[in-house]
């Protein structure tokens, strides 16, 4: 297989066994679900080897060019970004597999391979409006998926649906002013066509303000902290660490393409940055304030988020943009790998102790410490301490701060890294045994080994990759953002 | 001020649009569901009527049947069960929110309609290409050419949607749908008469898509309502629960993957159709969606309106465990 | 004013007027009303973009439109579903505290 023919086998794979997992017994869609996040890591390899090589890789489907046909396209983003894909799936089912608490019932499986698949073909794609059908089939997945945590769960789910729809047509209406001015819905035929400052500008304020409701950028991040902690445990862990993922790379493909044929774009791009810093901050004290361990680490994904579009100000001011988007990519990936380790760890606690409340969890620590260790890596790698990943992509961001003279943003990570030290230890503290109880007598209910190994395992990686990032940078780099495709 | 002169509009495009704007404030405004519903129809219906004018008369069809049938299953949900009350909230406060929102939207329409000032009205080159490589693709509508060839990527992962979608309103429908027992005559003359009939409509608006206006949409939402309408008037094949249901919705999907294969196989590209085998392929592809989608569409909106007797006993035993996820 | 004109200012007052909705209206079923009019306002702006000029319309735009139609069919038939959960369970909360 070509590696151009490599690009769809990450949507069409996780799709069709989707597909026959609505029709086949549990064991059977679980095996087939983890045989597949496996092989699509395995063709994230082989894309990230040809990108190394040659650069993107390009496949015009069905054989038509555009702007008559779709063009995807992998680059260095895309490549990691699948390879992400496919870990959280892979960690969120086999702990899904071990325990059908986290997974919350039989449609699980079907419908988290329809979200890996429009995720992943997000990841790749380049027309805006392949792109629109592909947050559409994601909405419908994840709003299904969240409704699994119960009866209950049935508010949050529509609250997340009425929410990301609505972003949705906002997005829309973007793609029908792209088609209106450039007579092309494909992104880098439309860039070399648009010329006018307006309305370039207002297809990125739309989408941004689309992709701000479905990412949970703050204002319009109410939603999140509702429909995550409501979802089971796998479900949550997908849709923090992956889910969010796919409209923000939607929303920095618009700045990337659109971003340089506009004088709107700085004022926009600062707009962003506010929201951002507000997030980081409204974020990290409210996950300081909350006494369900769900809710804290929903709260530490929006905060997160506020990282993930600071690039956008700072890939327009610094010097080298490249050192913004790449610190921004890997931040992302610590995010989505911390992320997952820390829901499963948590479902694996609130399990074995029956409340997630933090004042139930007492003595958690002596009998589980491997799940709170899990806890405690993920933290660190999201603080941005090092040598976690988090810390190198914190680092690269602190560098295009300081590049583009903005000290602000400087205070922010450093500000941000210091809320995510303190929530991460007071989820932690929480555990301990209460004050003269060694005996670790506290009776509870040991998960599967898998649950206790994964989040462990994923926690480690953030900690393995910020040792050794370099694969990842070279990856990044051998085909950038706004090299076109 | 420039004064708004309405010279080159035709006057039934006028109307009809007038029509759309007032149906649409009409089934927004509507504080009852049966009411509100029954102006969204309408609106469907006159918006189905614009498309035809646009010169859309795929859409249009497209409109009419998934509008309608849209409207239909909002209809029947809101005729079977009490609306909520909403709490009381300060009428003051109402006023005022109600005030802010269309302040706020005033001014986004106002900035919209700016921007939109500025979209010239000479036609994109996207089209005269698109409809230039229509001979290429196998068909001879150009819709179905860009919907089954050159777009067809959209389309699978469109039909993705409709398939999720009825995966997870199987799983969290709640009440079993209940088959109907005794149909009455009223409803044995519909099945003997309205079902055979609207097969026959959806097996034309399939074939016809080649060279017309139809195709696997349109055909598979007639399709969907023969089915609910079957199953309402007790046609006993017609029962859309379970698993078999979800077989040949899933099919649908599995198929296109598996064209797309044949397609890298044959001509080493995902999707691509090779122009001696194009039309059959499409043809066949059709078919095989145009089932998945009217099965789709018929338990989702069974799903969507269906009377929930059997429910009783789960609320029952729902009642002191009413919880929700760790 | 053109038909163009017309068209696109009446989509985008659409457009606004069913977001607008969404956001304010309190009952669950209106909102979903509200949705499907807002996603018809763009609907109609794609169309009367695909239809300038004089020739035959441009079939892509159409194709989109149409796909958008499936799309929100299947989007309002599981929100539905959900919102009949929603509101099935404040009855039964109701009548657990009759």
């Amino acid at each position: 297989m070509s590696a151009a023919a490599l690009v769809l086998v990450p949507v069409f794979l996780p799709l069709a066994v989707g597909a026959l997992s609505a029709v086949l017994p549990r064991r059977a869609a679980a095996t087939l679900t983890v045989i597949a996040a496996v092989a699509t890591l395995m063709v994230a390899v082989l894309l990230g080897i040809a990108v190394l090589d040659a650069g993107p890789v390009r496949l015009e489907v069905a054989g038509w060019a555009p702007p008559v046909g779709i063009l995807l396209a992998a680059d260095g983003l895309s490549v990691v970004m699948i390879g992400l894909s496919a870990i959280a799936v892979l960690a969120a089912t086999l702990v899904a597999a071990a325990d059908d608490h986290f997974a919350g019932g039989h449609a699980f499986w079907p419908l988290v391979g329809a979200a890996a698949a429009a995720v992943n073909g997000v990841f790749v794609a380049r027309d805006v409006f392949t792109a629109f059908v592909l947050l559409e089939l994601l909405t419908i997945a994840s709003v299904a998926l969240v409704a699994l945590g119960g009866t209950r769960s049935a508010a949050a789910a529509l609250r997340y649906l009425f929410v990301a729809v609505t972003g949705s047509l906002f997005f829309l209406l973007a793609v029908a002013l792209t088609y209106g001015h450039t007579g092309t819905v494909d992104l880098a035929r439309a860039a070399e066509r648009a010329d006018d400052t307006v309305i370039v500008g207002a297809i990125i304020a739309l989408t941004v303000v689309g992709m701000a409701a479905k990412t949970a950028l703050f204002p319009l991040h109410s939603w999140l902290p509702v429909a995550h902690p409501a979802a089971p445990a796998a479900v949550s862990a997908l849709l923090s660490a992956l889910v969010i993922k796919a409209s923000i790379v939607i929303l920095w493909r618009i700045v990337e393409y659109f971003g340089p044929l506009t004088d709107l774009a700085a004022p926009l791009a600062t707009a962003v940055g506010v929201a951002g810093a507000a997030a980081v901050l409204w974020g990290g004290v409210l996950a300081l304030r909350r006494d369900r361990l769900k809710s804290i680490i929903a709260y530490s994904t929006v905060a997160q988020v506020g990282y993930m579009v600071l690039l956008v100000p700072l890939v327009f001011t610094a010097s080298d943009p490249q050192v913004a988007w790449i610190g921004g990519i890997l931040i992302t990936l610590a995010h989505g790998v911390a992320k997952v380790a820390m829901f499963l760890a948590a479902g694996a606690l609130a399990t074995a102790a029956g409340t997630s409340r933090l004042d139930g969890l007492e003595g958690t620590i002596s009998r589980m410490p491997w799940t709170v260790a899990a806890i405690g890596l993920a933290g660190v790698s999201l603080a941005g301490l090092p040598p976690t990943l988090g810390f190198v992509g914190k680092w690269m961001l602190v560098q295009a701060s300081l590049d583009a003279g903005a000290w602000w943003w400087l205070a922010l990570l450093l500000g941000g890294g210091l809320l995510t030290f303190a929530y991460t230890a007071r989820m932690l503290r929480a555990t301990f045994n209460p004050p003269g109880d060694f005996s670790g007598a506290r009776e509870l209910t040991r998960p599967a080994r898998t649950v206790a190994i994964v989040p462990l395992a994923l926690a480690a990686l953030s900690v393995v990759l910020g040792l050794i990032p370099w694969l990842l940078i070279e990856v990044l780099s051998a085909a950038p953002m706004g090299g076109g495709a | 001020m420039t004064v708004i002169a309405f010279s080159d509009v035709d006057v039934l495009d006028m109307l009809v649009v007038a029509a759309v704007a007032v149906t649409a404030i009409l089934a927004i405004a509507i504080p009852r569901r049966v009411g509100a519903t029954i102006a969204f129809l309408v609106f469907g219906l006159l918006l189905a009527l614009l498309w035809a004018r646009v010169a859309a008369p795929d859409v249009a069809i497209a409109e009419a049947a998934l509008g309608g049938g849209v409207a239909g299953a909002l209809l029947v949900d809101a005729l079977h069960r009490r609306q909520p009350a909403q709490p009381n909230r300060d009428r003051r406060r109402a006023v005022a929110i109600t005030a802010v929102g269309a302040a706020l939207g005033a001014v986004t329409f106002a900035a919209l309609a700016t921007v939109l000032s500025r979209l010239t009205a000479e036609p994109a080159d996207l089209g005269p290409l698109a409809l230039e490589a229509v001979e290429r693709s196998g068909v001879s509508h150009p819709i179905t050419a860009v919907l089954l060839n050159f777009r067809n990527l959209d389309t699978l992962l469109e039909i993705a949607v409709v398939v999720f979608a009825a995966v997870g309103a199987a799983a969290l429908s709640r009440d079993r749908i209940r088959t109907v027992t005794d149909p009455g005559p009223v409803r044995r003359v519909i099945a003997v008469i309205i079902v055979p009939a609207l097969v026959l409509l959806a097996a034309w608006l399939l074939v016809a898509g080649t060279s017309e206006p139809g195709g696997a949409f349109q055909a598979g939402a007639v399709l969907g309502a023969a089915l609910i309408i079957a199953h309402l008037c007790g046609v006993r094949p017609a029962r859309a629960a379970g698993g078999r249901a979800l077989v040949l919705v899933v099919a649908g999907l599995l198929a296109f993957i598996l064209l797309g294969g044949i397609g890298l196989a044959a001509t080493g590209t995902w999707l691509a159709l090779d122009l001696s085998w194009a039309f059959a392929a499409i043809l066949a592809i059709e078919t095989l969606l145009t089932v998945s989608i009217g099965v789709a569409l018929a338990m989702l909106f069974l799903a969507a309106g269906s009377r929930d007797d059997a429910a009783a006993a789960d609320r029952a035993a729902d009642a002191p465990a009413l919880g929700g996820a760790p | 004013m053109t038909t163009l004109q017309l068209f696109m200012y009446a989509g985008a007052f659409i457009l606004v007027l069913g977001v607008a909705a969404t956001l304010l209206v309190r009952d669950l079923i209106r909102r979903l009303i509200a949705l499907n009019v807002a996603s018809g306002g763009v609907m109609l702006l794609l169309l009367a973009l695909a239809d300038r000029g004089d020739g035959e319309p441009d079939p892509v735009p159409q194709a989109l439109v149409l796909t958008g139609i499936v799309v929100m069919a299947a989007v309002t038939g599981i929100a539905i579903v959900l919102a009949r959960r929603v509101e099935q369970l404040d009855d039964d909360l109701e009548e657990v505290e009759q």
